[in-house]
């Protein structure tokens, strides 16, 4: 079914766009850009369209993954003019290619976490995440649908490759390898732990940015 | 896009409704604007996105070179919290821009439970609530919409009303506008002048009188103004603008699909029906056109339905070549034909079933009454044996499951009729036993009833709503009457929300005090049921000495002075109240197709004659 892949990035308005939403908008747009593609079979057919790893909805991404199968009348070359001319505002499509690994290959996401101080950034707050990022073990409670309590313990160290923090005059940020599946951390999550663990330099906003998919080596992921 | 709306952003239901950004959305440079207009929609974002009407205008008004409309919502209660809380003003969504900068704010008025969003709005968007109180010419606040038919209780709030279709009369008072900027009048004098633009209802050119017992006694005219103002109409459906490019949006609506208009008004004369006599008469749009509009519409929204929507869509004399043509473009594409509003008899079922080939949800009718007779009393020329010949072959085709509509309180209504809606829904299961191919599935028979609110321009605006109490013995009645059948499920609206949609719907203008009282102490969204709250509204009632009973549970005398006599219709009084007379003689009106009945709204057309 999924032969064809699309990457595009995701920014400014359409950040908002939630998971599902984005797939009806996708499914849309390849109609009215005059793209066939391949439709589910059975009793309500309707267009395939997959996204790996669903992006959180306000985070800006520049490596999204969609997979679909082209169907013959179009060329890869012309699918990105034609998406982007239907597409909403923020989504750019950048490349429609042959899917030629599966996506379980893609085990690592490049994170840009930006902390945000308005008043300038506190004096310790760079060392503070570093500290906490250099721990043995850094164990947060999750919101969980499987357990019974309705949370659950993750240790977010192993889950991090690797990382570098760099201070800015009103900003902080944590450039960050991150597992993508099975199981993936979400940023979110480390914004949470510094939160806990160091509330005298609580940001009052952070903005998450995917920057890049890669695979088990450290490569870029297509 | 604005850093603090980007920080709330993430800590609101749905954040998409607030963002714009949206395929189609129109921008334009602000250097290239003289007019801004902020097009506002008292609801959420699902709700408004999915009105026609705000479309057409939306779309006509970008049309013009240095004018720029936005859309404005309702931000639901949490963005509304963090809006307040970090001084974030209500913006248009595709410039993010506060709208109280914006030269007119324009609301579309559907329903009276939406009222007080109208005030919530104007004061998250930084401005006084009352008319008087904004003394600049910008922003002029403005409202159309079926509401503007007796727009009374928000008279002191808005600058004025538009009534009727607002594909002319718009573009007429922005030009206005503009004059009056350029040339530096004060408001008084633009207010004085868009009177004399016809449509345009200038509320505070009126002073209005009360009796001793609280009905009006006149409402005069100031400085020459007409005495009544009459709706506008576009006569040449064909020549009016329809938006086949219109804005996709990013997250689910209502109604998230291709919206055909086949025709505005509607033959049928049904009684108590506000938007059967309002909108008269009836113009079609041209079925080769329609089919175009439709094909193009789909090729450039991307969407796979398109709903034929109308008054009564099978009414539309072009109804099977236009569904021929378009069906021929829409099944190699798996694109779905909806009906609407359908009519319960054969002709539709036929096209129905056509329409319909892969996916059988319910189907709804409305017979709105339980018994023939007082379905003629009311004019709802339906018979019972087309609504059950209907469900026949509904049920032959494998459809599993029927929707029935009534309406409990209407006048001349006796036991039998209520006991008669129980008897109709039972004749509907047996239907079903009798032609159910596959019977293990079984049947989902829905009957619904609400409570009957009299509205203005009808035959019934002299009525009384009848007492809670006895709305309440109706539907424990009919409840009991139904308790036996397991196939049949009874769901009733409840009362409160009927009962101050009746005291709005033909309320005066004492009403805003009690409106803004409500609002200052937390009223809005109140279609909602997470926000309605009755007993607010009986504070608000009792704060400002108004008893909601006269407005309610009164009958008016034939010539008494009603509070929506300037918006006139086109549709006579006179006819009305021979309607009403009818309805007690249980006579029959027949549609305006088979006899013209003489109402008066013939002479909106340049021939003087309705071709329907």
């Amino acid at each position: 079914m999924a032969e064809h892949r699309l990457l595009f990035s995701k920014t400014g308005r359409a950040r908002y766009i939630s998971h599902l939403d984005l797939m009806r908008t996708f499914q849309r747009a390849f109609f009215r850009a005059g793209i066939p593609i391949k439709h589910t079979e059975g009793f309500n057919p309707h267009a395939f369209v997959s996204i790996a790893l669903p992006l959180s909805v306000g985070y800006s991404s520049q490596c999204e993954i969609l997979e679909f199968g082209l169907l013959d009348g179009v060329s890869e070359q012309e699918v990105p003019k034609r998406m982007n001319a239907a597409l909403p505002e923020g989504i750019v499509i950048h490349k429609c290619y042959k899917a030629e690994r599966p996506i379980k290959a893609l085990t690592h996401l490049n994170y840009i976490l930006t902390f945000d101080y308005a008043a300038g950034r506190p004096m310790g707050a760079e060392n503070a995440l570093k500290e906490l990022l250099s721990r043995e073990s850094l164990v947060v409670e999750k919101k969980s649908k499987k357990a019974k309590s309705g949370v659950t313990q993750v240790d977010l160290i192993p889950l991090i490759k690797k990382w570098t923090v760099e201070g800015r005059s009103d900003t902080m940020i944590l450039d960050a390898v991150l597992a993508a599946q099975n199981p993936g951390l979400n940023p979110e999550l480390i914004r949470v732990a510094f939160c806990q663990h160091y509330p005298q330099f609580a940001p009052e906003f952070v903005s998450f940015h995917r920057k890049e998919a890669l695979d088990a080596e450290g490569k870029r992921f297509r | 896009m604005n850093r603090m709306l980007e920080r709330i952003l993430p800590n609101v239901q749905k954040p998409a409704r607030y963002t714009g950004g949206e395929y189609n959305a129109v921008v334009k440079k602000r250097s290239q604007v003289d007019t801004r207009f902020a097009l506002c929609f008292p609801d959420t974002y699902e709700i408004g996105m999915s009105n026609l009407g705000c479309r057409i205008l939306y779309g006509l008004m970008n049309e013009q070179p240095g004018l720029w409309c936005e859309r404005v919502y309702a931000p639901w209660g949490d963005m509304e919290e963090q809006m307040r809380k970090e001084g974030i003003l209500l913006y248009g969504l595709e410039s993010g821009d506060p709208i109280g900068e914006f030269d007119i704010i324009g609301f579309s008025l559907g329903y009276e439970m939406a009222y007080t969003n109208v005030l919530n709005m104007l004061d998250l968007a930084g401005l006084p609530l009352r008319s008087e109180q904004r003394t600049d010419l910008a922003p002029l606040v403005v409202a159309g919409g079926t509401c503007c038919y007796n727009p009374e209780p928000l008279a002191p709030f808005v600058d004025f009303f538009v009534l009727g279709e607002g594909e002319e009369v718009t573009l007429e008072y922005i030009e206005l506008y503009r004059k009056a900027r350029d040339e530096e009048w004060t408001k008084a004098e633009l207010l004085r002048e868009a009177s004399k633009i016809p449509g345009i209802y200038v509320p505070s050119l009126y002073d209005v009188t009360y009796n001793e017992d609280g009905t009006l006694k006149a409402i005069t005219p100031k400085d020459g103004v007409p005495e009544t103002v009459t709706k506008r109409i576009v006569e040449r459906m064909d020549e009016a603008y329809f938006p086949v490019k219109t804005i996709i949006p990013s997250t689910e609506i209502v109604h998230d699909r291709v919206m055909l208009e086949l025709f505005r008004g509607c033959i049928r004369g049904c009684r108590f029906c506000q938007a059967g006599y309002a909108y008269r008469p009836v113009r079609c749009r041209d079925a080769k056109q329609l089919a175009e509009m439709g094909k193009q519409a789909c090729l450039d929204s991307g969407y796979q339905e398109i709903t034929l929507s109308s008054l009564s869509s099978t009414d539309y004399p072009g109804l099977v070549d236009l569904c021929d043509d378009l069906l021929d473009f829409c099944q190699p594409r798996s694109i779905s034909l909806s009906l609407p509003s359908m009519r319960a008899d054969t002709f539709s079922m036929n096209l129905m079933q056509r329409l319909q080939k892969v996916r059988k949800g319910g189907l709804t009718f409305a017979p709105e009454a339980g018994t023939q007779r007082l379905r003629d009393a009311i004019n709802k020329n339906l018979r019972e044996e087309d609504l059950l010949q209907s469900c026949r072959t509904a049920f032959s085709g494998g459809w599993n499951g029927v929707k029935l509509y009534f309406m409990l309180g209407l006048p001349t209504e006796t036991d039998e009729d209520v006991l008669g809606i129980a008897d109709l829904a039972r004749k509907v299961y047996f239907a079903w036993k009798e032609c159910a191919p596959n019977k293990a599935r079984g049947v989902r028979i829905t009957v619904s009833t609400s409570w009957f609110v009299p509205k203005p321009h009808t035959a019934f605006q002299w009525e009384a709503q009848i007492p809670v109490e006895e709305y309440q013995r109706r539907v424990n009645l009919l409840r009991d009457a139904l308790k036996r059948d397991k196939s049949i499920t009874y769901n009733w609206h409840d009362p409160e929300t009927s009962y101050m949609e009746a005291v709005f719907s033909r309320g005066d203008r004492r009403l805003a005090d009690v409106l803004e009282w409500a609002w200052e102490h937390g009223a809005k969204f109140d279609s909602w049921s997470e926000y309605f709250d009755y007993q607010r509204w009986m504070d608000a009632l009792a704060a400002c000495g108004l008893n909601g009973d006269f407005y309610v549970h009164r009958v008016r005398e034939k010539d008494e002075v009603f509070p929506w006599s300037v918006p006139n219709v086109g549709v006579s009084r006179e006819f009305l109240w021979r309607e009403r007379e009818q309805c007690y003689n249980s006579v029959t009106t027949p549609d305006c197709r088979t006899r013209c009945s003489g109402c008066g709204a013939n002479k909106f057309l340049s021939g003087g004659v309705c071709n329907g």
